[in-house]
């Protein structure tokens, strides 16, 4: 969304050249000012309430029970089967792949927000 | 993509139940990233959602979650498996899909979850036979 902002506002201004590009030995990083793709970083408020919504909409969780530091396990009474149905709800929701190992940590929303919300390919 | 199809070979040799366990969990979890395909092929946008087969295919594993063998677990691992890989293929058609998985799932006598534990006994085996 910002990505296309962004595109239409510099089809109509003139930028001048950026002279950050650097690429020394050491650092083959070049910083490319014009990318839009650091700015999709997701804001935390927004990842919160959406992986509240996941969570909410889940069939067996009762939504009132809900909150931002809730364990699936402890706290809402699913089994192991569910934390990880919650998970690869998550997964499409934020259109990620998470992988087995750190699938398996992530039982309970803080770890599900800090996870997605430290993702950079979250969205 | 981490888990297709192609190498999804389920061999009988699990050491323990914990690696069952395991197993059944990557099961899962290659069928609940096929969902998006399986709704494409069989065009399913209008009658079912993604949460909702994914419940569907939990239940299914649920029914079995009583059993303690993992011999028996890799059998059923491998009846799962074949049966998603028909369905992926698309060797399976809509018909099959809506009738299995998708249409009349409350009638089905099957415990669904921590619900119906209020049931008395009368109800529980009505369906079953009336004596």
């Amino acid at each position: 969304m910002a990505s296309a902002l962004r595109s239409t506002i510099l089809r109509h201004i003139r930028v001048p050249i950026s002279h950050s590009l650097s690429l020394n030995g050491s650092r083959l990083t070049a910083v490319r000012s014009m990318s839009s793709h650091g700015d999709d970083h997701l804001d935390k408020q927004e990842v919160v309430d959406r992986v509240l919504d996941v969570v909410k909409s889940f069939p067996k969780v009762d939504p009132s029970k809900v909150t931002p530091d809730v364990h699936f396990q402890k706290d809402l009474g699913l089994d192991s089967l569910d934390t990880v149905e919650i998970v690869m709800a998550l997964e499409e929701e934020f259109k990620l792949e998470i992988p087995d190992k750190e699938a398996d940590k992530i039982d309970s929303c803080p770890l599900a927000v800090e996870y997605i919300y430290n993702h950079p390919m979250a969205s | 993509m981490a888990s297709t199809m192609k190498y999804v070979r389920v061999p009988p040799n699990s050491a323990s139940l914990a690696e069952a366990r395991q197993r059944v969990f990557e099961f899962f979890k290659t069928a609940c990233r096929s969902i998006p395909s399986i709704m494409e092929i069989y065009t399913l946008d209008d009658v079912t959602s993604p949460s909702q087969l994914r419940s569907v295919i939990s239940s299914e594993i649920r029914k079995n979650a009583h059993i303690t063998n993992p011999k028996v677990i890799d059998m059923l691992l491998f009846k799962g498996t074949e049966e998603l890989c028909n369905i992926v293929e698309h060797s399976k058609q809509r018909h099959h899909i809506l009738g299995q998985y998708v249409l009349n799932r409350e009638d089905r006598t099957h415990d669904i979850g921590n619900k119906d534990q209020g049931a008395s006994d009368f109800l529980k085996s009505f369906y079953k036979s009336n004596y």
